[in-house]
């Protein structure tokens, strides 16, 4: 997994690319602890250029959403494609995401 | 003696640790003078447990006798020399990790190197530089005490964990209730379970309900091993509290994930599949809470089961949905775990849900129904490196065929 942070403003769109997989916990991690170093308002996480998830990829994306409501910033998931669109789909976590 | 004879040893302000100082040192000379001065060296710095060879037969009796923690062996003796101790010792597995810190008057580098090559751990020249020879001493028994304690460690976890992994199979059903089911459905079971870690986080069931039912589920914690495996005994246990809707897979669902929401931590979570099927009309009602979407297939083709929905253990209030579908005689259910579509092939791709479902008709064609996820998993494990990343569930329920139908 890779990232990248797009900041405009208060506005933040983090490009992701590769797996987001068990194995990347800790780079997940880093991510979450950069966005807790920021002021934020809305959050995207662009999952285009993302080509695998797996369940304790989705937990991550869940460990997130947390983050948002207790710091009280807003977050969506977009550009879910192939595999990982249908990881979304077949657990109903798009909408949970994004509510 | 009084305190002002004792020597420290350099680098070091402390004492030396109890586990240190009680080490068990073998000291081997062929001249007397030799060992009393290297044993004095070490008493004054507070070694206590210290004991002595002569020449290299000497050293290698007491060591069969009671193994040192460490020894200081002159490399110069008569009849068995240092090297040849060094060998043997190492030839032994008793003795191959033993610490040797030879002891030698010869300088030459090729001297050097032959001590090293026949197994010595490290190398001092005489004459003895005594701080020198402490420093040395300790950080090898240092060393060996550490090196001793994590595999001790390692040796008792691994205990642990083989215990764990036997009481987690028997969280899996077992073969009397896997015969009650496959003759009320008229069907043979196929079931695979493996672990990618000592522990895993897939669980499987089945069992008779009232008369005529019976009831399967899949599961799948997020992530793996410990923690993975520790939600697998909390769902088991949680599953066993509503005996009275397992007749009902929405409610029961609901039900499991109302305790689970409680008690798994953010981001851990299950997927499942559950079904219940009425083994005289054939009718099959199922919910699903994210697991890979099972199918069921035949002669007349396949067709997937809906399985979407929010894994248990995140929200309380997610509810779940009951599907209806058949599941005739002649027919096979196929659950199974994400692993088998995700895992990476030779090629880099993955099988995917589409690949799975085109090998499982290719299979029907060419063999037994019943031995499909077998013949199935032979030939995925022949493609896949010897640890999957993650575990695998395949269950398969072959419903037999009614007589004088295909």
């Amino acid at each position: 997994m890779e990232y990248r942070i797009e900041k405009n403003d208060t506005d933040i769109r983090v490009l992701f690319s590769g797996g987001i997989t068990f194995s990347e916990n800790v780079s997940f991690r880093q991510v979450l602890k950069e966005l807790s170093e920021n002021d934020v308002s809305t959050c995207v996480f662009d999952l285009e250029g993302v080509d695998m998830v797996d369940s304790a990829g989705l937990g991550m994306f869940l460990i997130a959403k947390e983050q948002a409501d207790t710091a009280g910033w807003k977050l969506s998931v977009t550009g879910a494609q192939g595999h990982v669109a249908s990881m979304l789909k077949l657990t109903k976590l798009s909408d949970l995401l994004s509510s | 003696m009084n305190s002002d004879d004792t020597m420290t040893v350099p680098g070091r302000s402390d004492a030396l640790p109890d586990g240190v100082k009680d080490a068990h040192i073998l000291i081997v000379d062929d001249m007397a003078l030799m060992r009393k001065m290297i044993g004095m060296s070490l008493e004054r710095s507070g070694f206590e447990n210290l004991t002595y060879a002569e020449d290299g037969d000497d050293a290698l009796n007491k060591i069969s006798e009671n193994i040192p923690d460490l020894v200081i062996l002159d490399i110069n003796m008569p009849n068995v020399s240092g090297y040849d101790v060094c060998k043997k010792l190492r030839a032994d597995p008793k003795t191959a990790s033993l610490p040797i810190l030879v002891q030698s008057a010869s300088e030459t580098p090729e001297e050097r190197v032959e001590v090293f090559a026949v197994g010595a751990t490290d190398f001092v020249s005489k004459p003895i530089n005594q701080p020198e020879l402490l420093a040395r001493v300790c950080m090898h028994l240092e060393n060996r005490f550490l090196i001793r304690n994590l595999s001790d460690f390692q040796t008792r976890m691994q205990d642990e964990l083989k215990m764990a992994r036997e009481m987690q199979h028997s969280l899996l059903p077992g073969d009397g209730v896997v015969k009650t089911v496959e003759v009320r459905s008229q069907s043979v079971i196929e079931a695979f379970y493996k672990a990618s870690f000592e522990l895993g986080g897939d669980l499987w069931g089945t069992w008779p309900i009232a008369d005529e039912k019976v009831g399967v589920f899949v599961l799948d914690v997020s992530g793996h091993g410990v923690g993975a495996a520790l939600n697998t005994f909390s769902l088991h246990a949680t599953m066993a509290r509503f005996e009275d809707k397992k007749h009902d897979p929405a409610a029961f669902l609901s039900a499991v994930n109302q305790t689970m929401a409680n008690t798994m931590k953010t981001g851990k979570f299950a997927t499942m599949f559950y079904a219940v099927l009425d083994c005289q009309t054939h009718d099959l009602v199922y919910a699903g809470a994210g697991a890979p979407q099972p199918f069921i297939f035949g002669a007349n083709g396949l067709r997937k089961l809906d399985s979407s929905g929010l894994p248990v253990g995140i929200v309380r209030s997610a509810t779940y949905e009951n599907l209806e579908d058949r599941f005739e005689p002649g027919e096979s259910l196929f659950c199974y775990s994400d692993v088998l579509i995700e895992a990476d092939r030779p090629d880099g791709s993955m099988l995917g849900e589409e690949g799975l479902e085109q090998k499982m008709i290719e299979l029907l064609d060419t063999g037994d129904r019943n031995s499909i996820v077998k013949r199935f998993l032979d030939e995925f494990y022949e493609t896949q490196k010897e640890h999957l990343p993650d575990d695998l569930t395949a269950i398969a329920l072959h419903r037999a065929a009614e007589a004088g139908l295909p």
